[in-house]
């Protein structure tokens, strides 16, 4: 399977996820957004040196991962472009900030290094949060729960059609490289004085399949505001474990 | 006049200036009427089917949907009219499950969630597409496509359908199946087609567009016998009437 073929299947497979029926994926999508926004800024919160109470903060995520039976494996994998740019961050902390705290052996252990570790794992721990969310919500559910707390109407729905379209683009790319490769068999890649034209061609076919997605959606009634699936009212359960997580990351931001 | 019909008068359109794709149209179209819109590659049988639904707007002439103009300003209302299948159902569906588009319409259209169900519900016993319900949009075949595409149609219970190459890409079990659903579906229908033995089932009026005119309109036992006709337009007689 190519790369793009690859990506494409991973998004459906990733929707596949969140469409799941098990209990993480049937708590509100509201309740799990919100949960998500909360850890985001309490992780941020935390200060750079206090590497200490920002480990102990990744109960979340390993609890999600635990008790919600998501492959920690697969999410690696899914997310193993933008770790590498998360670490990125911190790594010239060390240059910077040299002042020696502590020492390990005969290596000497400065603010710089606590710092870069208390960024990369803040980076961590927030794209593994959004990842959890997307996981196990559908992305017309987060769109609805956004809805909800008044993000704008065409702020959300430029994130769900960027979303829709990334499946058309990728799609379109991978028949582009297909039909390529088809022709070109003894060829490693594809020859710089070509690209020109495959990326033009799949700008205008890539327009193409949008034009005519949204005049499907428009010949549908659409005018502008997506009509979401009205979900069911927020039960007892839901805030329950709303309230859990929220007292869980208070007692680890400013207790423990 | 019937409460359903299309009137197309004097319809000319053309992608570019001074080339026209459809040339002095004239026809209607009255309820329980099943037409067939047969012509050769480039003859803008897919543009005809766009006019009508204002995807495309004429450069010449008028077209009523049930007396309302298709003009811009009452594109919302002649939708509401009239269900449009594509070509390539890949670009009709959208969604992440066949129950989530197939539930498109009816929420724009602002039922109750019930009711949205219940549309739901009816357009996919309609083409027997009740086990698919739940299944992803991508990991659908061709002809499952196809189907679900109509359903999404048929959610928004419109007086008229309009379909462009229903047939392509289906094997021979689900091109009989569509035919079913279309035979079952009793207001007016447009099918746009190469297919003409599916138009033949289909189909109780024809009519043929060459070079963006009108060449023939009249009943397929007539119009899809006329070897010469056909053989002039690049057609060929269906395959049930050939030796």
């Amino acid at each position: 399977m190519s790369k793009l073929s690859g990506a494409y299947y991973e998004i459906h497979h990733m929707e596949q996820l969140a469409n799941e029926d098990q209990w993480v994926n049937r708590i509100h999508p509201l309740v799990k957004l919100v949960i998500t926004v909360l850890y985001i800024m309490t992780v941020v919160s935390v200060h750079k040196y206090n590497l200490a109470r920002i480990l102990i903060l990744g109960v979340y995520p390993i609890a999600m991962f635990i008790l919600g039976e998501i492959s920690f494996a697969d999410s690696i994998r899914r997310v193993r472009l933008i770790l590498p740019l998360v670490c990125i961050v911190g790594i010239f902390n060390p240059f910077f900030d040299r002042q020696v705290i502590a020492h390990i052996g005969n290596i000497a252990i400065t603010t710089g290094m606590i710092s870069m570790v208390t960024l990369i794992l803040k980076g961590v721990y927030t794209v593994f949060a959004t990842y959890i969310l997307v996981a196990t919500t559908t992305i017309e559910k987060i769109c609805y729960a956004m809805r909800l707390v008044h993000i704008p109407g065409i702020l959300v729905t430029q994130i769900l059609l960027t979303y829709r379209y990334i499946s058309v683009l990728l799609k379109e790319a991978n028949t582009i490289m297909q039909a390529y490769l088809l022709r070109a068999p003894h060829q490693k890649g594809v020859q710089m004085k070509v690209w020109g034209s495959l990326v033009g061609q799949l700008l205008l076919r890539s327009i193409d399949r949008a034009d005519n997605v949204y005049a499907s959606m428009t010949l549908r009634g659409y005018h502008g505001e997506f009509c979401y699936a009205r979900q069911k009212k927020c039960s007892g359960k839901d805030y329950a474990y709303l309230l859990l997580w929220v007292a869980v990351f208070g007692i680890l931001r400013y207790i423990i | 006049m019937s409460h359903i019909h299309i009137d197309i008068e004097h319809v000319s359109f053309g992608y570019e200036t001074n080339q026209n794709v459809l040339n002095d149209i004239t026809f209607t179209a009255h309820e329980n009427e099943s037409i067939g819109i047969i012509g050769a590659n480039g003859m803008g049988k897919s543009t005809l089917l766009k006019l009508l639904v204002g995807l495309e707007l004429p450069t010449k002439g008028s077209i009523y949907v049930e007396e309302i103009p298709v003009i811009r300003e009452m594109l919302p209302k002649v939708r509401e009219k009239i269900g449009y299948v594509f070509q390539d159902s890949e670009s009709q569906l959208f969604m992440n499950t066949v129950k989530e588009d197939i539930a498109f319409a009816p929420r724009n259209y602002g039922l109750p969630e019930e009711e949205v169900q219940a549309h739901v519900q009816r357009a996919m016993e309609r083409t027997h597409i009740q086990h698919l319900k739940d299944k992803s949009i991508y990991k659908l075949s061709g002809g499952e496509k196809k189907q679900v595409a109509i359903a999404t149609i048929l959610a928004m219970t419109p007086d008229i359908i309009l379909m462009d190459e229903p047939t392509v890409g289906l094997d021979p079990q689900n091109r009989r199946n569509l035919i079913k659903i279309l035979n079952e579906f009793n207001h007016l229908k447009l099918i746009a087609s190469h297919d003409l033995d599916m138009v033949y089932d289909t189909c109780n009026r024809v009519i043929l567009i060459a070079d963006g005119q009108i060449a023939a309109d009249g009943i397929p036992q007539k119009i899809l016998t006329d070897k010469e006709l056909l053989e002039c337009n690049h057609l060929e007689l269906p395959l049930r009437f050939q030796a």
